[in-house]
């Protein structure tokens, strides 16, 4: 591989920016890995990345029926934060954030990790409690998380509107100082590169049409470049996870929507942090290159058309300017929309399915990108060892047959 | 029902007659907005393929049920009653005569299967006329709007602003975009509507007037 | 945005409705008699097909009914309406979507059929 530093980028400056190699090859499939993860999104090339460096287990392709990072990998608001309510989900979402801490390091690819904090808005009584309760949960987890009072947030953010007057008056909120954002694509290629350094086969353009079975195990994949075998192999698919299951024949308690985000033309930088709000629901953030970044809850209707309704965000706009009248002449540049993967209790599942070598990671709903170097770290050991990691142990899909679901709505933060 | 001297609109603290009274010279409005306070109003439920519920309805309200779902039948202003859903009218009267119609209602709905609910209280009634209440109202009511989809004796609930309103054309002039409706607002939503209304009126001129009742 | 044909209003926008999940599920009528597996069955598990969905609608801030409509989940073209308590209609049902489920666009310039 070759080593991004200072000295490189002036040893290919002076020969014109011409001797870059490729970041990652695109082999033609073999005929048989020991390992095959479907989907080359974020979670997925996070997979095969700790499979080969965690587990040294390197005869590993990753599927991707489009191009790397094309599903909600690149689509979503590239927020990471880790401040969940239950012990579980704090506990998966803390490794991912202290993995992305190190992540640029450990890839030697820039992800641009930017922590600069996310602040969770109240609006009214009960989301201050909900608020208490969850800050003070994340303490008692070791996740750095405070409250903030509307001063001090009219401190921190000062274009917001803390006026008392306001239909819904900002009256406090947490904030997690670790937390922020981080470049989605960035992300995504820096796992791929990193995988395919380590032997991993990166095919993309290539889509599944069954999942070969025999006596109830996995035996490998029929794809559009023909049957690839396989001893295991992992489902990563957010958008189609549903659809995956058909092929495999079990059902998974998932229900798709589309989730909608759009930026900005670019201004000053006048928002140095990421703003949530449940209530009036909008999240917002400003870009490197000046746009914001708006995203707000699903669709009110099952779908897969990467479209979404314009009903939708016209009243994530409206929240948007109630919180910060300085928006009100803000442009919209673009919007566009992914497919999220929504479980009934707003957490994955990361885990075994009933057919043996078979293993799944869906259900993300609106918050995987956050969880993607977690994600993937736990499934890796999932796929590697056969059985789930006690971090992705209770991310299992026996939850809905055994009650113990995971409940995060709550923290989820966009409307599940 | 309520005690007459404790009524009270949920617009009264906008002084709407003092603000009448201020707004009685100006011409140029493209939108007149008035509150028509204390409307009787009565909620009911029944089998519209009941021969015998539809003539009972008739004879003690004295106005026929509407054509069809989302229509009125009766005089804007005088009894009226607005076709809700397959199963459900608002029977709509002036002040002060909803509990005579109320009793002749639960009478004559007695031995059918139907449902009479006093809801008088409930919701108010703004009125919108002028050029331009058509264009004010379309600036966040999802209903199509234009006269080839939506004229005098029509009704529907949709929403405004993000408030639930049940709305009715109560008139048009041929020839000219003026149109008139009634819009019937929950009390809670009331203040919010009339101030989102004052806004979208503002581009056209707003005047506020007093409805006559008859 | 969706435009719904409401089986008593007409054709209205989507910001009047209210999606109810899939349609046509049954509570069973025991539950005490079932196994985990089934009560999450009957909890949990819906079907999210990508392409015909029959789904449930109310029509929340009009007329307030309920009623059942088809739908393709990947064109979101809406195939049929009909009411609860009724059998989606077999034309619309077996009638293939206008537009083909996950097939690209046709070519279109160079090569294209004139």
């Amino acid at each position: 591989m070759q080593k991004y530093s200072i000295f490189s980028l002036i040893k290919n400056a002076l020969a014109y920016h011409e001797g870059w190699e490729k970041v990652w090859r695109s082999p033609e499939p073999k005929s048989e890995y020991d390992v095959v993860i479907i989907g080359g999104g974020g979670h997925g090339l996070a997979t095969a990345f700790y499979l080969a460096k965690e587990h040294g287990i390197t005869n590993v392709a990753v599927i991707e029926k489009g191009w790397l990072g094309g599903g909600n990998t690149g689509r979503n608001t590239t927020i990471i934060r880790s401040n969940y309510l239950w012990d579980e989900s704090a506990a998966m979402y803390e490794k991912s954030l202290q993995l992305y801490e190190g992540l640029s390091q450990e890839l030697n690819f820039n992800i641009m990790l930017s922590q600069r904090g996310v602040l969770n808005l109240a609006h009214n009584l009960s989301d201050l409690r909900e608020i208490e309760r969850r800050v003070s949960a994340n303490r008692l987890n070791g996740i750095d998380s405070e409250i903030l009072n509307t001063q001090e947030i009219k401190e921190f953010v000062p274009i917001i509107n803390d006026s008392p007057n306001s239909r819904y008056p900002v009256l406090g909120g947490s904030l997690q100082r670790r937390a922020g954002t981080a470049r989605h694509d960035a992300v995504a290629w820096g796992f791929a590169r990193g995988a395919d350094t380590r032997g991993v086969d990166i095919i993309q353009q290539c889509e599944v049409t069954g999942i070969r079975q025999s006596r109830g195990k996995v035996t490998g994949v029929e794809t559009t470049k023909g049957l690839i075998k396989a001893k295991k192999v992992g489902v990563v698919v957010a958008g189609h996870s549903s659809m995956l299951a058909d092929m495999a024949g079990f059902r998974l308690p998932v229900n798709s929507y589309p989730l909608q985000a759009l930026v900005s033309e670019p201004v000053k930088p006048v928002l140095d942090t990421v703003v949530m709000s449940n209530t009036v629901h909008v999240y917002v953030s400003q870009s490197d290159k000046g746009e914001m970044v708006l995203g707000a809850g699903i669709d009110g209707a099952h779908g897969y058309t990467q479209r979404g309704s314009l009903h939708v965000i016209e009243g994530q706009l409206g929240a948007l300017c109630e919180l910060f009248p300085i928006f009100s002449r803000l442009r919209m540049m673009r919007q566009w929309g992914g497919i999220v993967d929504t479980c009934p209790d707003a957490s994955p599942i990361v885990g075994k399915t009933p057919i043996g070598g078979l293993f799944i990671n869906c259900g993300w709903g609106t918050g995987g990108f956050k969880g993607t170097p977690g994600s993937g770290w736990a499934f890796a050991h999932t796929l590697a060892t056969g059985e789930p990691h006690e971090l992705n142990a209770p991310f299992n899909l026996d939850r809905f047959t055994t009650g113990a679901l995971i409940d995060e709505h709550g923290a989820a933060a966009v409307a599940h | 029902m309520v005690d007459g001297y404790l009524r009270q609109s949920p617009l009264a603290h906008l002084h709407l007659d003092a603000r009448a009274a201020n707004d009685i010279n100006v011409t140029d409005a493209g939108l007149m907005l008035g509150e028509r306070r204390h409307v009787g109003m009565i909620n009911l439920r029944g089998e519209p393929a009941d021969p015998a519920f539809a003539a009972a309805v008739k004879k003690a309200v004295g106005v026929a049920l509407p054509d069809g779902i989302n229509r009125s039948s009766g005089k804007p202003l005088s009894i009226h009653i607005l076709a809700l859903g397959p199963d459900e009218w608002l029977i709509v009267c002036p002040p002060g005569t909803e509990d005579s119609i109320f009793g002749k209602m639960t009478k004559a709905m007695k031995p059918l299967h139907a449902a009479v609910t006093m809801s008088s209280e409930a919701r108010t009634v703004i009125q919108l006329a002028g050029t331009d209440a058509r264009n004010g109202l379309a600036k966040g009511c999802p209903l199509d709007l234009h006269p080839r989809a939506f004229g005098p004796g029509q009704c529907a609930q949709s929403i405004l602003g993000r408030a639930d309103i049940l709305i009715h054309q109560t008139g048009s002039n041929a020839g000219s975009s003026d149109a008139s409706y009634d819009l019937f607002v929950l009390r809670s939503f009331a203040e919010y509507v009339w101030t989102w209304l004052e806004d979208a009126g503002r581009e056209y001129g707003v005047k506020v007037f007093s409805p006559a009742e008859k | 945005m969706l435009l719904i044909p409401c089986p008593f209003c007409g054709e209205r926008e989507e910001s009047e409705f209210h999606q109810g999940g899939e349609a046509h599920i049954v509570r069973p009528k025991d539950p005490d008699e079932l196994s985990d597996a089934e009560w999450a069955d009957y909890l949990f598990l819906r079907k999210n097909t990508k392409g015909l969905f029959l789904e449930r609608w109310v029509h929340l801030h009009g007329c307030r009914r309920w009623f059942n409509m088809a739908r393709n989940t990947a064109t979101n073209e809406i195939i049929a309406v009909y009411k609860m308590g009724a059998q989606p209609p077999k034309a619309a049902i077996n009638k293939p979507p206008k537009t083909a489920v996950d097939k690209p666009p046709k070519a279109v310039g160079k090569g294209a059929k004139k």
